[in-house]
């Protein structure tokens, strides 16, 4: 059966709107089969704020998937994102009834339920609740099922968010006739493909700087320990430079693309850049300096936020960091920013994207679709992993009924 | 004179006065020193405020006479009175200038928000309406002024009736308010009544006014986009009235949380409207508890010429010490003073953050993110480029 190994990321980013169609692989790879995409509008800081022009935008590059890859698109994955997201973790316990001692399956989902025992704002619903490592009695980091023991408790990574702007966000999936599967953090989806084991293991901040929103999540001892969103990305930089220089936002965004870097304008070798006349526009030139430090002030203040968030965190949290920071996103092309982000986090630095995927390479060599590919990853380790049935249950729980699943 | 400061006088003279205060005490119960004025014992014993003159029917200026002495009574040692009402019927066009001449009399700071009549409630109404405005203008520091034909020129033609005289008052008790508001600013973001006699002191003049109000996540934007779509901020010619303006009084008013990067936003706002000479005079009233609705009013005039400084008499305003640190009473002040440049929010700074001080507000701008949520971060809006807060300097591009 192999269309049950078909899996659909859909991440409705602030620029792109972009779908990945994957192929589960038995090895515990995916393969790329092909990429929908299309310009996003009516999109802001990542959210959505003009549903109807969004789920046209989704619609077109629903189909443009489809006419790539040949396949139906009947579910997909919905990575969400936004400044309203909130994380903290959370630990929960459960006793083990004294006529048994054995854990039991079970138990795994009753301490999950006594983690979510929290008050939540009353407009927040939970988006993840992320399983960081059990304790039986004490002892940390073991396999708790069909061990002998007590009590048990498990710490969780618990992420929410404000029920009616996620829920905006399915309706504008669901108006198109199209199931969901789940909706995943933006940044859980993108490091499912950035960052490897090993580098989970050691210690590791991955960033994902979108258009929008700068997403980001610290992984200590393999499990997440972390997470956020910043209403900030590539946006900004194109709005700064549009002030700054007194050009459109169209010229602007070119201009970023095309000449920008996120490097100390104090090392830039300066000249001018000319921009030619064209029907809309006068042409002008412009000082490279001039354009090096909006961006750079931008992307620094963005990457001092995302540290001084990491901070505050848990005490020591950088220090924690075996394997660095890692960058991803569109911002992630900038020229320059590795060094600065090196400098504002005194941590090694990589620039990444999607690895240990297999298909359309030219795809996932750019760093802009992390999040849709990482989905397709999420998708197939989710459902390797977890029966169906407590996935529904997950679903039905979390977020009422607008989810009417499908039967893949 | 008990150590306690005495209330400001609120008076509602008229029936469209008592309508004005019987909806200020049902919004803000517990609010001191309300009085109702007039010559309709229905309307009277129907009212939910406390304090009452009933004037004699007949001869309005006999009523006045009956009712001088005890009105003199209630006012007296107020810090100021504020007289609303509607102007056209017998009542109010001859109660409230000769309550506010009392009150003057008495030393007291005296201000009126007034309705002017419909066009279809007669050509009589509207002259004796008129009359009455001019002698207000005269006697009170400012005068609020709601045309009603203006206000109901933004609404669709096919509105009840009923509709069009409920906006009014709803429209008088919002100028009051904002009034009131004004009054009660204090600290370096204050607005004195030197700042409102400037704007509203001007006989003949427009006077042009918008509120709104939000308690949502963007509220500063929602209740800015509210007041500037008020009917009375456009001209009769349907163009922006702030355009026109020579200043503008900013209040904002409401949650302890009220943040220096919203004053900022809401002093852009007007900014991005009004023309290059206008003065923006910015208060702050934040005292309400957090999450309660931020409330922006803006009041502007233009056309009509400054009262001469003979107008004011010096003596009234001695007596004017409600305040110790208010600023030198009207007549010392220019009047309006010719375009000093804008530069009243960085007052701001002075009381809120030093370290922004610097910041540029001619060049404060969101670009595309103007109509969305803020970002913001530690009171900072970080969609304000971060050059721009960090004051630093970026050349112009040369134009080939």
């Amino acid at each position: 059966m192999a269309s049950e190994q078909i899996f659909v990321g859909l991440e409705i980013g602030t620029t792109k709107i972009c779908v990945v169609v994957s192929e589960g692989r038995a090895d515990g790879t995916i393969s790329i089969l092909g990429v929908g995409e299309t310009p996003s509008r009516g999109i802001r800081k990542g959210e959505i704020v003009d549903i109807e022009t969004v789920a046209d935008c989704i619609r077109e590059a629903l189909l443009d998937a489809e006419e790539k890859t040949n396949v139906e698109i009947g579910n997909v994955w919905v990575a969400i994102t936004g400044s309203h997201l909130r994380s903290f973790n959370n630990r929960g316990t459960f006793a083990v009834p004294e006529e048994r001692d054995v854990i039991l399956e079970e138990d795994l989902q009753a301490v999950e339920i006594n983690a979510k025992e929290v008050s939540l704002p009353s407009q927040n619903i939970f988006l993840h609740t992320i399983l960081q490592g059990y304790h039986v009695d004490g002892r940390s980091d073991v396999a708790p099922v069909n061990m002998e023991g007590s009590m048990l408790e498990a710490d969780f990574h618990i992420v929410h968010g404000v029920k009616t702007r996620i829920h905006n966000t399915l309706r504008c999936i669901e108006s198109l006739k199209i199931g969901i599967e789940d909706v995943v953090l933006s940044s859980l989806a993108s490091a499912q493909v950035v960052v490897t084991q090993h580098q989970k293991d050691l210690g590791a901040l991955v960033i994902d700087m979108g258009g929008g929103t700068t997403d980001y999540l610290v992984y200590i001892n393999g499990a997440v320990r972390h997470s956020g969103v910043l209403a900030l990305g590539g946006d900004h930089i194109t709005n700064d430079i549009s002030i700054g220089l007194r050009i459109p936002a169209s010229r602007a965004e070119t201009l970023k693309v095309q000449e920008g870097s996120a490097a100390d304008p104090a090392r830039s070798e300066g000249g001018v850049i000319t921009l030619r006349n064209d029907p809309a526009f006068v042409g002008c030139e412009i000082d490279r300096r001039a354009l090096d430090t909006i961006i750079h002030l931008r992307v620094r203040e963005i990457l001092e936020l995302v540290r001084r968030d990491v901070e505050a965190s848990g005490e020591g949290m950088l220090g924690m960091l075996g394997a660095g920071v890692m960058i991803t996103g569109g911002c992630a092309r900038l020229p320059g920013i590795a060094q600065l982000a090196e400098e504002v986090f005194e941590l090694p630095v990589q620039l990444t994207r999607a690895r240990d995927v297999g298909g359309a390479t030219q795809t996932f060599e750019n760093p802009q679709y992390s999040t849709a590919i990482g989905l397709t990853k999420y998708a197939m380790a989710v459902s390797a992993t977890i029966p169906e049935e407590s996935m529904l249950q997950r679903l039905t729980q979390g977020l009422g009924s607008l989810f009417r699943r499908k039967s893949r | 004179m008990s150590t306690a400061p005495l209330p400001r006088i609120i008076a509602g003279i008229g029936s469209a006065g008592v309508t004005v205060l019987d909806r200020l005490a049902l919004q803000h119960p517990g609010l001191k020193g309300l009085l109702i004025v007039n010559n309709d014992a229905e309307s009277l014993a129907a009212s939910v405020v406390q304090r009452r003159l009933a004037v004699p029917e007949g001869d309005p200026k006999e009523g006045f006479l009956a009712i001088e002495e005890e009105f003199g009574k209630v006012i007296a040692g107020a810090p100021a009175v504020l007289l609303c009402g509607g102007l056209g019927g017998e009542t109010g066009s001859f109660l409230l200038p000769a309550l506010a001449i009392r009150a003057k009399a008495e030393g007291i700071p005296t201000f009126a928000c007034v309705g002017m009549p419909f066009t279809f409630e007669g050509k009589a109404r509207k002259e004796l309406a008129l009359t009455a405005l001019g002698k207000l203008h005269g006697i009170c520091d400012a005068v609020a002024v709601i045309d009603n034909d203006r206000l109901a020129g933004g609404a669709p033609s096919t509105a009840a009736i009923g509709d069009a005289f409920l906006l009014a008052d709803k429209t008088l008790l919002s100028s009051l308010m904002a009034i009131r508001g004004m009054l009660s600013t204090s600290g370096p973001v204050r607005i004195t009544r030197a700042d409102l006699h400037a704007v509203l002191g001007m006989p003949g003049s427009l006077t042009h006014f918008g509120s709104g109000a939000s308690g949502g996540s963007n509220r500063l934007h929602e209740a800015l986009e509210q007041a500037l779509k008020s009917p009375l901020l456009t001209l009769p010619t349907k163009a922006p009235a702030l355009k026109e303006a020579s200043s503008v009084l900013l209040l904002l008013s409401g949650p302890k949380d009220l943040s220096f990067a919203e004053v900022q936003m809401a002093v852009a706002g007007i900014e991005r409207i009004s023309g290059e000479k206008c003065q923006i005079k910015v208060g702050v009233h934040a005292e309400s508890p957090e999450g309660s609705p931020l409330e922006l009013f803006v009041i502007a005039s233009s056309g009509g010429k400054p009262r001469s400084a003979s107008a004011a008499k010096p003596d009234e305003t001695k007596s004017f010490t409600p305040d110790p640190v208010a600023k030198p009473p009207v007549d010392q002040e220019k009047v309006s003073s010719p375009a000093k440049p804008v530069r009243q929010a960085p007052k701001t700074t002075t009381a809120v953050k030093q370290t922004q001080g610097v910041l540029d507000l001619e060049n404060y701008q969101r670009g595309r993110f103007d109509k969305s949520e803020p970002t913001m971060v530690n009171g900072e809006d970080l969609d304000v480029p971060t050059f721009l807060r960090k004051g630093v300097r970026i050349g112009a591009p040369q134009r080939s």
